[in-house]
């Protein structure tokens, strides 16, 4: 009888090898001014666009309209009112719909990064490539700044060779790790996003299709409980957090005033380190480059 | 605003909060909307849903709960009717006028009228208008088409004519949209510079996405989190100046516990008394007066381009 379970187990065994192959953490992690931890606020500012994409129904268009007519600048008086800078991963066509919005944030000091051109990666590679190279000059456009983030499923190497420098998609880590090519080297740094700090998980109904049956939508009180026990437990281990806001969900007055509360609780700790996602990419480039011909995990 | 259309339905900005005003000197609209509709899925009213206990318990009973609280605290709500619940109970109907309350439309049978024929959904509009018209006594001011358990999405149903058809059957108000929080205006033609007054509805301050979702069987129910919902934008809105609006269904809020948590709620409004308690209709009145669709709403071309290779 052949032995169907040894194939099994070596082919599982190459693919996990692989995968371990395209990552590698960073050792002895540290903050600038030995802060404690590093704090990215993300804003994912598709307003209506992947509602768009999916062929969604008006109202749900009108859900995703509120983001940018009204969301999106209660983030930016919420910031300002903290002082902490942002990175807002916009798709290019954001450009065309709310570019008032954007020129603020840009203005406020908040940094503009990709969220692919219209919420998709088209499979065909030159237009894929194309995408980017709209969003690229869109958001330039807009802040007078070329974008160097991304949060997207555009392949590693194509990002860096758009001069792309970082990705906040992947949660393989706490903490920042590399992407590595299939011979080990470095192609982009990754700052980990996870659904656990999304709010759109925990405010909406029927996300990413969830059926009827499963819905049960929390309260702030709840995802404040959820958010701070994230940072604490971040914070005791010198790490990092990265809380993923929608202004369509989280510009709602009332999960404005929790995220008042939530930036004035972090606040009072010492030593928390809020920075756009560039700067805390460009910190670990520098002070954590990649290692180089390493090809296995490192951690 | 660069228009788009398909995927905009106003302006590029809401009124900042210092630029909203309410009548009185009041500092903030609490605008009640009580969904008469027993509705489960987007076929609407049938004779099921009608000869359910969950309907019955909410034309009745339930109603009664509803209307006797809101006299004891002296509120106002807009009721959101359908034709057919108004045909079959016209008695409720009258004493919900009777208590001082608006009734509105709320759809025939509150079916889902996205895939109709222009004139097959205009005709349900007209139909649905007279049934009112006659039971209330006056022509409902605003029109709503809010969401049933059974939809695949949690904001309302409506068809690509539906704006227009209730413009030109001459409604004040749509009750239930979602890109701001404030009243706005809902274009319903770009050149023209036509559109109708929309008022702010939010599922997450509506109790039957609370209890027992989506309807009985799984136990999934928290309104707990409903009314720390309702406390929290209430008081950010009350802070704001802007507008707190919250829906009800007899049949989820009516029932026990969730009554007296209501009940408690409408205690605790005492606190709060710079709110201007309206109907949707008062609300739509003194909107279009204060802030009129022809200089509020700023409407700029489009500078949206069309390449290969995206969506137009």
């Amino acid at each position: 009888m052949p032995d169907n379970l040894s194939t099994d187990l070596a082919e599982l065994k190459a693919a996990a090898a692989r995968q371990s192959g395209r990552f590698q953490g960073i050792a002895d992690l540290a903050w600038p001014e030995a802060a404690q931890i590093a704090v990215n606020i993300t804003v994912d500012f598709d307003a209506m666009l992947l509602r768009r994409l999916n062929n969604e129904p008006p109202m749900e268009l009108a859900k995703g309209e509120f983001g940018g007519r009204v969301g999106i600048w209660r983030l930016l008086d919420l910031f300002a009112a903290h002082r902490v800078r942002a990175t807002i991963f916009t798709p290019g066509r954001i450009c065309e719909l709310y570019p008032q919005a954007l020129k603020a944030a840009a203005a406020a000091g908040h940094e503009l990064a990709d969220h692919m051109w219209e919420h998709r990666v088209p499979k065909e590679p030159e237009l894929a490539r194309d995408h980017l190279a709209k969003t690229t000059a869109a958001l330039e456009a807009v802040s007078g700044r070329r974008p160097v983030g991304s949060r997207s499923h555009y392949p590693p190497a194509l990002l860096a060779s758009e001069g792309y420098f970082y990705n906040s998609h992947g949660a393989r880590s706490h903490r920042p790790y590399y992407v590595l090519d299939e011979s080990g080297g470095p192609i982009l740094l990754e700052l980990p996003f996870h659904f656990a700090i999304d709010d759109a998980m925990f405010f909406s109904f029927a996300w990413y299709r969830s059926p009827n049956a499963g819905q049960r939508l929390s309260d702030t009180d709840r995802v404040f409980d959820l958010w701070a026990a994230a940072f604490q437990q971040q914070y005791r281990q010198r790490g990092y957090l990265n809380i993923c806001l929608h202004p369509f969900v989280s510009g709602r007055a009332l999960r404005i005033a929790m995220l008042d509360r939530l930036l004035g609780h972090m606040q009072a700790s010492p030593g928390v380190w809020f920075a756009t996602c560039e700067e805390v990419a460009r910190h670990c480039l520098a002070a954590h480059p990649a290692r180089p011909g390493a090809v296995a995990a490192a951690d | 605003m660069p228009w788009k259309e398909g995927y905009t339905i106003s302006d590029e900005k809401s009124l900042d909060d210092q630029e909203v005003r309410w009548p009185d000197g009041k500092r903030c609209a609490l605008h009640i909307v009580v969904d008469l509709s027993v509705a489960r899925g987007p076929a609407g009213i049938g004779a099921r849903e009608l000869g359910s206990p969950t309907a019955l318990f909410a034309i009745n009973d339930g109603l009664d709960l509803l209307l006797s609280a809101l006299a004891r605290h002296g509120l106002k709500a807009s009721f959101a009717v359908p034709a057919v619940m108004a045909a079959c109970y016209p008695d409720r109907i009258r004493e919900i006028v009777r208590d001082g309350h608006e009734v509105a439309a709320h759809g025939f049978k509150h079916e889902d009228v996205s895939h109709l024929s222009r004139a097959e959904e205009a005709a349900r509009i007209a139909r649905t208008t007279s049934v009112l018209t006659e039971i209330a006594g006056t022509r409902p001011a605003g029109w709503f088409s809010l969401p049933r358990q059974q939809d695949n999405f949690a904001g309302g149903a409506v068809s690509a004519n539906t704006m227009t058809l209730l413009l030109e059957a001459g409604y004040a108000y749509m009750g239930n949209g979602l890109a701001d929080d404030l009243p706005h205006y809902w274009v319903t033609d770009f050149a023209a510079r036509r559109a109708i007054l929309t008022l702010p509805y939010y599922y997450h301050f509506d109790d039957q996405f609370f209890c027992m979702f989506p309807t009985e069987g799984t136990g999934l129910e928290n309104p707990d989190a409903l009314v720390r919902n309702w406390r929290a934008e209430l008081a950010a809105q009350y802070q704001r100046g802007r507008f707190f609006g919250m829906t009800l269904h007899p049949q989820h809020i009516g029932w026990c516990n969730r009554m007296a948590a209501f009940e408690d709620f409408l205690t605790d409004l005492a606190a709060l008394p710079e709110l201007w308690n309206c109907t949707g209709a008062e609300c739509a009145r003194y909107w279009t007066t204060a802030y009129p669709a022809a200089s509020r709403l700023q409407l700029a071309p489009s500078i949206w381009q069309d390449y290969p290779g995206s969506l137009s």
